[in-house]
């Protein structure tokens, strides 16, 4: 499988790569999947990031994880 | 949905559900902590499919405490890796359907029920992503020169021009502010068609796409403008065209495009 587009280097596919964005992560964790009804949280999938300081999110996932071509890219 | 009685009391334990797998294998889960640190990660068996669970304490996982936690950044991200990686482990042993973060139930008959009650949805979506991995595309806009406002008069020159400013200088004025709006509409527009074509060359080889909320440009500094944020369901043995078309995409449109993948298909298990 390709490795070279995917900005985090995971060593087998499909494990979970340490260094997945929290913003990526958090687009599909919160309102996809198969929502079923649980018992306790009713309202988590509809209030994605409006709590939560997205400029405070974005600015540590960028230091965090550096933009993959930091070089300004292969354009 | 929420049933919060008045005798729900500080013990009270609930079960939080990862993912439904056809058959995962145990040992994937022995290391790892899911989201409470006392009990283990555990299989628990319905209609045949088999749902990765943890006993939690119930006043942990209430709608308050994560209300509380999706203002924290660093709690928030600690909930969604852990969740996280017991879906991608789940994944990488078997089919898997990751369920969205925090899905919880009274007690392990409750769980039982609901899951039972959605078996067909969970056969179906295991069905349709079988031998497919996600792949996240993101396009920013291209960089672009700051539109040139270099003959604008700034507010602090304007009052201070005492003069009576030369005829037709009103009408110049509105003509280039007409020009920089022009310009930026321009370069709105072309950032949208190149978001369609990246997009519509990634529909091309994925089995299924999603269009995702957008990023909000980012803070200071590199302002690199996203206008596209989707994701597509790809077969395995097409993945490795991904990085082709995606070289073939950049030169085309001078656009930055960032692929990430594969991922548990999570967006492509709900009704899409």
């Amino acid at each position: 499988m390709q490795r070279e587009v995917v900005p985090w280097d995971n060593p087998e596919p499909l494990t979970g790569p340490i260094g997945v964005p929290l913003v990526d992560l958090l687009d599909r964790l919160l309102a996809t999947g198969v929502v079923i009804s649980g018992d306790l949280v009713i309202a988590i999938a509809d209030v994605p990031l409006v709590r939560l300081s997205l400029h405070a999110l974005l600015s540590s996932v960028n230091e965090r994880v550096p933009a993959p071509w930091a070089d300004g890219g292969p354009l | 949905m929420t049933e919060r009685g008045p005798e729900q009391t500080a013990d009270e334990s609930a079960l939080y559900v990862f993912a439904v797998c056809n058959a995962p294998d145990p040992a994937v889960f022995v290391r790892l902590p899911g989201v409470a640190v006392e009990t283990q990660l555990r299989p628990l068996r319905f209609g045949g499919l088999t749902a990765i669970v943890q006993t939690v304490r119930a006043a942990d996982f209430t709608d308050e405490a994560w209300q509380t936690r999706m203002s924290d950044r660093d709690e928030l991200e600690r909930y969604a890796r852990a969740h996280h990686d017991v879906v991608s482990a789940a994944a990488a042993s078997c089919p898997t359907v990751p369920l969205p973060l925090a899905t919880l139930y009274h007690g392990e008959e409750r769980a039982r029920r609901a899951l039972l009650d959605e078996t067909e949805r969970f056969r179906a979506a295991l069905e349709r992503t079988a031998g497919h991995c996600e792949w996240g595309v993101k396009v920013y806009a291209p960089e672009s020169p700051p539109p040139d406002q270099g003959h604008l008069p700034s507010r602090e020159e304007a009052p201070a021009a005492r003069s009576r400013p030369a005829p037709g200088a009103g009408l110049a004025y509105l003509e280039r502010k007409r020009g920089v709006q022009a310009q930026r509409e321009r370069r709105h527009e072309d950032a949208l068609r190149v978001a369609e074509t990246v997009d519509a060359a990634f529909q091309c080889i994925a089995a299924s796409g999603r269009r995702l909320r957008l990023h909000a440009p980012e803070p200071a500094g590199q302002g690199r403008v996203q206008v596209l944020n989707a994701t597509y369901l790809v077969a395995e043995h097409q993945a490795a065209e991904l990085d082709a078309l995606t070289r073939t995409l950049r030169d085309a449109t001078g656009a930055r495009i960032e692929v990430s993948g594969p991922w548990v298909p999570y967006s492509f298990v709900g009704e899409v």
